[in-house]
């Protein structure tokens, strides 16, 4: 606590120690120091930087006093004024002095960035927003396949928006002969693979199945984890619903797990046990 | 040089504090402290204490004086002597009226 103290003091401005400093460094040491005294002390040092007063050379009253021997009211004091100027030329000692201040201030301006990133919000697109991908029929615009079952690559929210219907009868090997018309048939599945994070490519032309490049994980088209690869469930989704204006909306801020392997609500044209092709 | 306290701010009850400790002799700095909590009830942190000082010495209230070891002693200058006067006049004025309406309200 001591040192501390002695650090501070350390810091004040020049002409303040010149003046000061001899005195303040003997109170503090001769006192029981306490926490309430350092920061009064910090106090005191951004006080005489924000606001120094005009420090008056140590003109001393000539004046008779109990305290003071008269006899030599003239005699300049060993810690007194400093006669001799050498302004304009940097010392080792406000060198040092100057290169600990700035590295208090890059060090305090370190914590106010990082602060304010940590508590700026979130970027309008990725994952933690709701995403408004437009109507059925504007996907369908923008997507064709999308009525033959293949699934929707939505970028902004890594996912792959699933008609489900038409979904099953491709990878069935059908003809579709129904397509999604509410919420309930619409499934956004997160293209992280589960096992270790890869980005999980477009499902696979021949059996309408997505695999993993980087460990040859292997969902059918409902993001339900198969036989291959080392995935310990299917592929993540987000919520998925359609607003009065029949607008289809993601909700990235939830993540819904997906389900364990061995769990498999559908089981498509293909032999459980291999991959995509 | 100025001849009002009020302008020092938040160091502006240190400050008479300090001038009254100063007002039966010249003392250092850690008489000044002791006093200031004697008779104030007010903790002056060093910080704090010279903060003041530098502020009083600067309007010439105070006057530093010459000093053998490490403790230098200030004394009350002739115009903090009236500053300290007025200003305590006026506190006088103000605890009486304060305290001539506490009593009324007591009675009333």
């Amino acid at each position: 606590m001591r040192w501390l103290a002695g650090a501070i003091l350390w810091l004040y401005p020049r002409a303040w120690r010149r003046r000061y400093g001899v005195e303040v460094a003997d109170l503090v040491a001769s006192r029981p120091i306490r926490v309430g005294e350092v920061v009064d002390l910090a106090r005191g040092l951004a006080d005489a930087w924000i606001d120094p007063q005009p420090i008056r050379s140590l003109q001393l009253a000539a004046a008779p006093t109990a305290v003071v021997p008269t006899s030599v009211p003239t005699r300049t004091p060993a810690h007194g004024v400093v006669t001799a100027s050498i302004a304009g030329t940097v010392t080792r000692r406000s060198f040092l002095r100057r290169m600990l201040g700035a590295g208090f201030g890059v060090l305090s301006l370190e914590f106010l960035g990082g602060t304010v990133a940590f508590l700026w919000p979130p970027p309008a697109d990725g994952i933690g927003v709701e995403h408004r991908l437009g109507t059925l029929d504007e996907i369908r615009g923008l997507w064709p396949r999308w009525t033959e079952g293949r699934p929707y690559e939505f970028r902004p929210a890594r996912a792959f928006l699933i008609n489900v219907p038409a979904a099953r009868s491709m990878a069935l090997g059908l003809e579709p002969d129904s397509t999604a018309r509410s919420a309930a048939d619409l499934l956004a599945l997160w293209r992280k693979c589960p096992h270790l994070g890869c980005m999980v490519p477009a499902a696979c032309e021949e059996r309408g199945r997505f695999q993993c490049l980087c460990h040859q994980s292997t969902y059918n088209i409902l993001g339900e984890k198969l036989k291959v690869g080392p995935a310990s469930r299917g592929m993540d989704r987000f919520p998925v619903r359609i607003d009065e204006a029949g607008v289809v909306i993601i909700d990235t801020r939830e993540i819904v797990k997906g389900p364990p392997t061995g769990t498999v609500t559908f089981h498509d044209a293909h032999p459980f046990d291999q991959g995509c092709v | 040089m100025s001849q009002d306290l009020e302008e020092l701010g938040r160091f502006a009850e240190p400050s008479l504090l300090i001038l009254v400790s100063l007002s039966n002799g010249p003392k250092h700095g850690y008489a000044m402290m002791a006093e200031a909590e004697e008779i104030g009830g007010m903790r002056l942190g060093p910080g704090t204490l010279y903060a003041a000082l530098a502020r009083l010495e600067a309007r010439g209230l105070i006057e530093a004086l010459p000093s053998d070891d490490r403790r230098r002693p200030y004394r009350l200058s002739a115009l903090g002597e009236r500053v300290l006067r007025a200003r305590l006049d006026r506190l006088g004025g103000l605890v009486r009226i304060g305290q001539g309406r506490l009593e009324g309200a007591a009675r009333g």
